[in-house]
């Protein structure tokens, strides 16, 4: 690997694509099974934020824990959870990893350290910095993250997180995955001091900004990021500009963009490109190491789809289980 | 001398994003807040409306600037203060990303600017440098490394722009002329220029831009190598001083340092000092292209990973002289200072 021009080896650039690509395989398929009807509730999709999730889970371990979003699934999966048993959970099927009763929303598994996706906005930021508190105590070097998106950056459990992760010095990473828009409100009206970067240096600690679209960009500042709070440095705030696909939920008409925007973006902004195109002209991995994995993700995703649609929905006795659970 | 005049435009790019990058992280790097940067415009305006400069037009961004600008003007316009300058926007798009300054600095060129003030690092300097022709720059340093614009109160960098600008001091006096570096790859398939340094790494990809693994560094060529500042032209400047005014700049190759003639220790980034292996050096000669002894990797202009090349490309770089020109500040207040141009009542165009 001595002619290997990045920081990661070939085998691991391939499982960063399968990532990326799993995640937009996974959502895709979802927005057109939602236009289908069989889906319960709201689903948020991350489609075009692929970049983000991978490039920070690429640094963890499965004791580090994660505190997501209402726009969950791509952490989910870049922390390891089990795409079939996502795919079931949203479909509120039996077999899903919370059982059908958490949907997109709640997907959760602790065991992935997943502490789940969140459909209270700025509310994982708390439970980020109690983890990054219990893994202080145990002294391991392990650490937290909270996902939080520019609309959420804004409520006051996340700015009162900053500031008690600040004064205790936890190791937790606050990641602001600005996506442009909260909901439909464009971030230059809603965003009072217009950066996350000086917001993190009024609780005393540092911030950077990168291009989330961009997985080389996230891996490499995130590497630093994480490896100084694992190492007792303290929070830090790392904002990754990006954009989305698809709308603020799925059903959002999106007269708040501009006319041709999506279709510029993806032409021009897709991580999964700009990653592919960086990997094959440097000729560690070959186009045809890509299609192969992108044809093993279309049979998984594939499976997953048809597994959870033939999978039993929660009984009525399963509305007293999983009601208080052991961490 | 000129006439003094009536109708001066001055321009103004302030970057909101600059200085947001890893560095914070690694090696305790200013975070210049965007309230900062618009009370340095604020000076600034206050400086060049002191000079008689009647409109200033500046580049429109959505990273706060503007916003705070306008409630700054709104409460002094309250209090009674209409002494600024009038603030206009360009009539450009606002993307975020470099191809706002691009616009903005082309409108103003167009509309004849006497010259640009610029707020930002050595990248958004060299974004500016790449469209404003002959208008001359003004720099103020609101990025991480800085090795082009000199570091100074902003309230004087605008009473020198206002006092050129408005034809008070000789442009022989208040202009200098600067070098620049331009990298070809394939005869001009792909370009760009750089004002400080171009420095070519190992690595095949741009990642989070900023450079301070030396480890994987090969080859730097530099306009200017000046001790007193940090970042990768340091490296030149602490082998062989060469400053902005001499004919020329340096090339050095590099390795790693356990592979390298020569260990150096280096201030790479604020608060860093990097060990960084020598391997030679030699003189840059102006006009001479230099074609990149590296097979393939990346070239990074100004400090930023930019360019990414393969053992398939032919990569050139070449120093030109008198390629754009800056405001001398120090001239400037020199002969502000000598000819009392300060000396009584307020200035009046």
């Amino acid at each position: 690997m001595s002619d290997n021009p990045f920081p990661l080896s070939r085998d691991e650039l391939l499982n960063i694509y399968q990532t990326m690509r799993t995640i937009r395989e996974f959502e895709e398929r979802v927005h057109i099974e939602f236009s289908r009807g069989d889906i319960p509730g709201f689903v948020h999709l991350y489609a075009g934020e692929e970049a983000s999730a991978t490039g920070i889970m690429t640094h963890l371990r499965e004791e580090d824990r994660i505190a997501s979003t209402h726009r969950g699934h791509g952490h989910c999966i870049a922390k390891g959870v089990d795409v079939k048993g996502m795919m079931a959970e949203i479909f509120g099927k039996k077999s899903g990893v919370c059982g059908g009763k958490g949907g997109s929303m709640h997907i959760a598994d602790l065991d992935k350290g997943m502490m789940g996706a969140n459909g209270i906005l700025g509310a994982g930021a708390p439970l980020a910095c109690g983890a990054a508190l219990a893994a202080k105590f145990r002294d391991k070097g392990d650490i937290a993250i909270s996902f939080v998106g520019d609309g959420a950056s804004n409520q006051g459990t996340f700015l009162e997180s900053l500031n008690l992760a600040s004064i205790w010095n936890l190791p937790v990473v606050f990641v602001v995955e600005n996506n442009g828009y909260a909901e439909a409100t464009s971030v230059d009206w809603a965003v009072a001091c217009d950066s996350y970067v000086d917001r993190a240096s009024g609780f005393g600690m540092p911030g950077v900004t990168v291009d989330g679209t961009d997985f080389f960009a996230v891996y490499e500042a995130a590497g630093e990021i994480i490896r100084r709070a694992r190492e007792g440095g303290g929070p830090s705030l790392l904002e990754c500009k990006m954009i989305r696909f698809f709308g603020h939920f799925e059903g959002d008409m999106q007269t708040y963009r501009a006319e041709g925007e999506v279709d510029d973006i993806r032409a021009k902004r897709d991580c999964l490109k700009s990653f592919s195109k960086t990997v094959t002209a440097a000729g560690v991995l070959s186009q045809e190491d890509l299609e192969a994995c992108d044809t093993d993700v279309l049979s998984l995703i594939e499976e997953a789809v048809s597994s959870a649609i033939a999978a039993e929905l929660p009984i009525d006795a399963d509305l007293f289980t999983d009601v208080y659970v052991n961490y | 001398m000129s006439k003094i005049s009536s109708t001066v435009t001055i321009g103004l790019v302030a970057n909101p994003f600059s200085a947001r990058d890893i560095r914070r992280v690694i090696s305790n790097a200013t975070g210049l807040q965007v309230s900062d940067r618009a009370n340095i415009v604020m000076r600034v305006l206050s400086a060049i409306s002191a000079c008689g400069v009647k409109r200033v037009l500046m580049m429109p961004e959505n990273g706060g600037i503007r916003s705070f600008l306008k409630r700054d003007l709104q409460r002094d316009q309250q209090m009674g203060d209409n002494s600024f300058a009038e603030l206009e926007m360009t009539n450009t798009s606002i993307n975020g990303t470099v191809e706002d300054t691009f616009a903005a600095t082309k409108a103003m060129v167009d509309s004849g600017v006497k010259t640009i003030v610029v707020l930002g690092g050595d990248g958004t300097h060299r974004a500016v440098a790449k469209v404003c022709g002959q208008v001359p720059i003004a720099g103020i340093s609101t990025g991480t490394n800085n090795a082009f614009p000199e570091h100074r109160e902003p309230t004087i960098t605008g009473l020198a722009v206002g006092l050129a600008a408005t034809g008070r001091i000789p442009e022989s006096v208040a202009f200098t002329f600067n070098k620049l570096l331009c990298v070809k790859i394939n005869d001009g398939e792909r370009s760009d220029i750089a004002l400080v340094d171009v420095v070519v790494s190992t690595e095949r990809y741009i990642g989070a831009r900023a450079l301070w693994r030396t480890n994987n560094l090969r080859e730097i060529f530099v306009t200017f190598a000046d001790p007193e500042v940090i970042g990768m032209s340091a490296i030149a400047g602490l082998l062989e001083p060469v400053s902005r005014n001499d004919s020329g700049g340096l090339h050095v190759l590099l390795d790693v340092p356990e592979q390298a003639k020569t260990a150096l220790q280096v201030p790479i980034a604020p608060g860093l000092i990097s060990t960084v292996g020598v391997q030679s050096w030699q003189q840059l000669e102006p006009g001479i292209p230099f074609t990149l002894r590296q097979s393939s990797g990346i070239i990074a202009l100004d400090g930023e990973r930019e360019l990414e090349f393969g053992p398939e490309d032919t990569v050139q770089v070449t120093l030109y002289e008198k390629a754009f020109r800056t405001v001398n500040v120090g001239a400037c207040m020199r002969h502000t200072g000598q000819h009392r141009l300060l000396v009584g009542a307020p200035l009046k165009c």
